[in-house]
């Protein structure tokens, strides 16, 4: 029994034996501790998260984005009466706010500088209307009218079932790709990217394009022209009914038949 | 890009012939020219040639000069028939010419001179015919080629003034970034304007012009948006 020493107290001797390196251990200890924490703080203020959800009317639900740099993506929801919006902030010096009106408009707003990437669900019909000077965005599965500008950064917009549509971007390509509802009108713009509009075999409209420099290539559809020259198209498919619009001043434009 | 290339296309790059000049080339020339002095000189010389072509008074020469030349060509005619003009045939234009004594009083001289720099210039305004390119716009923007165009630069103007009144503010990557693009969208209107002044009635190219003015006033609205 008088020889049975506790683990704690030989651990305690062989510390007062070798006092420098139980110091060591410490010391490396506290350390590493330190080190995790320092680590998990510099993370945390590196890439901040913000999240917020407010309840929407399903049949009218109006969304509105103002980012000054990173990535827009919205897309059609599960929950058809909520907006829900998830930001990831790359550095803290830029701030977000976030607002809705009596009538229930959503105002996401970035003030300051610093890139702040969005990813939103929004009931589908929901009408939105994004603005980043800087980074792209992306819109998917929407019935609602939807306006897109960037500045220096590409649109895309994929399965859309949208009356309205406006698109554009100084620098950048803007791509499209849905359906052509009958009285719908439908506007591409880039000044110095590419425009591509990929749309039904069974679509119906009258189609004006415009690329000063790059050219145009609307192979796939076999059109009735008003007009055509290598600057400038005019035309109609079927009876012309909803208005597409598609201009860049310095690339090209592509239209697509969906196969 | 090498000079000699960017020289040999920079008459078609200015006169924005993008059946000549490919996308590629066009950036690579943008690109070299920043980067060059002496090409950017040239392009610059270029242009003020083009200008000063432009700005040339039409001058329709006298009917007595026409009359005495046509008188001229008339009497040649006649000389030619029969078997002299197998004779000129056989030994050349050159020959023909060599053989030929032509003598001028010093008014046919100086008219002759006088036809000669029309006609140079005539060239060099049909060379330059586009009237496209980043070009000093002194004289072109004082014209107004759409009805609305004054109202439109009035709204520019306005939304320009109070984006600048807050520059300041911006950071210099901002500055220069929105600096660029307002370049871009203006040196493209330039060119457009020029093409339209030749043929103002031309749709197509007012429609043109249009776009860049509302490319510009999109910008401006853009910026009038973010909170900077």
């Amino acid at each position: 029994m008088v020889k049975a020493i506790p683990s704690s107290a030989q651990s305690s001797k062989s510390v007062s034996k070798f006092p420098a390196v139980g110091a060591a251990r410490t010391t490396l200890a506290g350390l590493a501790i330190g080190l995790v924490v320092l680590t998990a703080a510099a993370s945390t203020s590196s890439a901040q998260t913000f999240s917020r959800a407010f309840a929407v009317s399903p049949e009218r639900s109006e969304l509105e984005v103002v980012n000054q740099a990173g990535t827009i993506k919205v897309k059609a929801g599960a929950n058809p009466t909520k907006i829900v919006i998830n930001a990831r902030q790359s550095d803290g010096a830029a701030k977000i706010d976030a607002t809705q009106n009596s009538l229930g408009k959503v105002k996401v707003e970035v003030t300051g500088q610093g890139k702040v990437d969005f990813e939103i669900d929004v009931p589908a019909s929901s009408s939105i209307d994004l603005l980043s000077y800087q980074g792209a965005i992306v819109v998917t599965n929407l019935a609602g009218a939807v306006r897109a500008r960037v500045t220096d950064g590409d649109i895309q917009i994929d399965g859309l079932r949208s009356p309205k549509v406006e698109a554009r971007c100084t620098q950048g390509n803007v791509s499209f790709s849905g359906e052509v509802l009958p009285s719908g009108s439908y506007t591409l713009k880039s000044f110095s990217g590419r425009v591509d509009a990929i749309l039904p075999a069974d679509a119906d409209f009258k189609l004006s394009a415009s690329s000063f420099r790059g050219g145009m290539d609307l192979g796939e559809f076999q059109m009735k022209f008003d007009k055509r020259s290598y600057q400038l198209v005019e035309a109609s498919y079927g009876a012309g009914r909803a208005s597409i619009s598609l201009w860049t001043q310095e690339g090209s434009i592509h239209l697509h038949r969906k196969p | 890009m090498e000079c000699r290339a960017v020289v040999s296309s920079l008459s078609d790059y200015l006169d924005g012939r993008n059946i000549w000049v490919s996308d590629d080339e066009v950036e690579q020339i943008e690109t070299h020219l920043t980067n060059c002095p002496a090409c950017r000189n040239l392009k610059l010389e270029f242009s003020e040639i083009k200008n000063a072509a432009r700005e040339l008074p039409l001058h329709t020469p006298s009917p007595a000069l026409w009359a005495r030349i046509s008188k001229a060509v008339e009497s040649e005619i006649s000389i030619e028939s029969g078997p002299i003009r197998r004779t000129q045939n056989a030994s050349g234009w050159w020959g023909w010419l060599n053989s030929r004594k032509f003598t001028f009083s010093l008014p046919q001289l100086a008219a002759g001179g006088a036809l000669a720099v029309i006609l140079i210039f005539a060239g060099i305004s049909g060379i330059f015919g586009a009237h496209s390119g980043p070009l000093n716009l002194k004289g072109a923007q004082s014209s107004m080629l759409l009805p609305e165009e004054d109202e439109i630069k009035a709204d520019l103007e306005r939304r320009l003034g109070a984006v600048n009144a807050r520059k300041a503010q911006w950071d210099s990557q901002r500055r220069a970034d929105f600096e660029h693009h307002m370049n871009k969208i203006d040196e493209s209107l330039k060119r457009c304007r020029y093409m339209l002044e030749d043929n103002p009635n031309d749709s197509g190219r007012q429609e043109m012009v249009r776009a860049l003015y509302d490319e510009k006033r999109q910008l401006l609205e853009d910026v009038e948006r973010l909170k900077w």
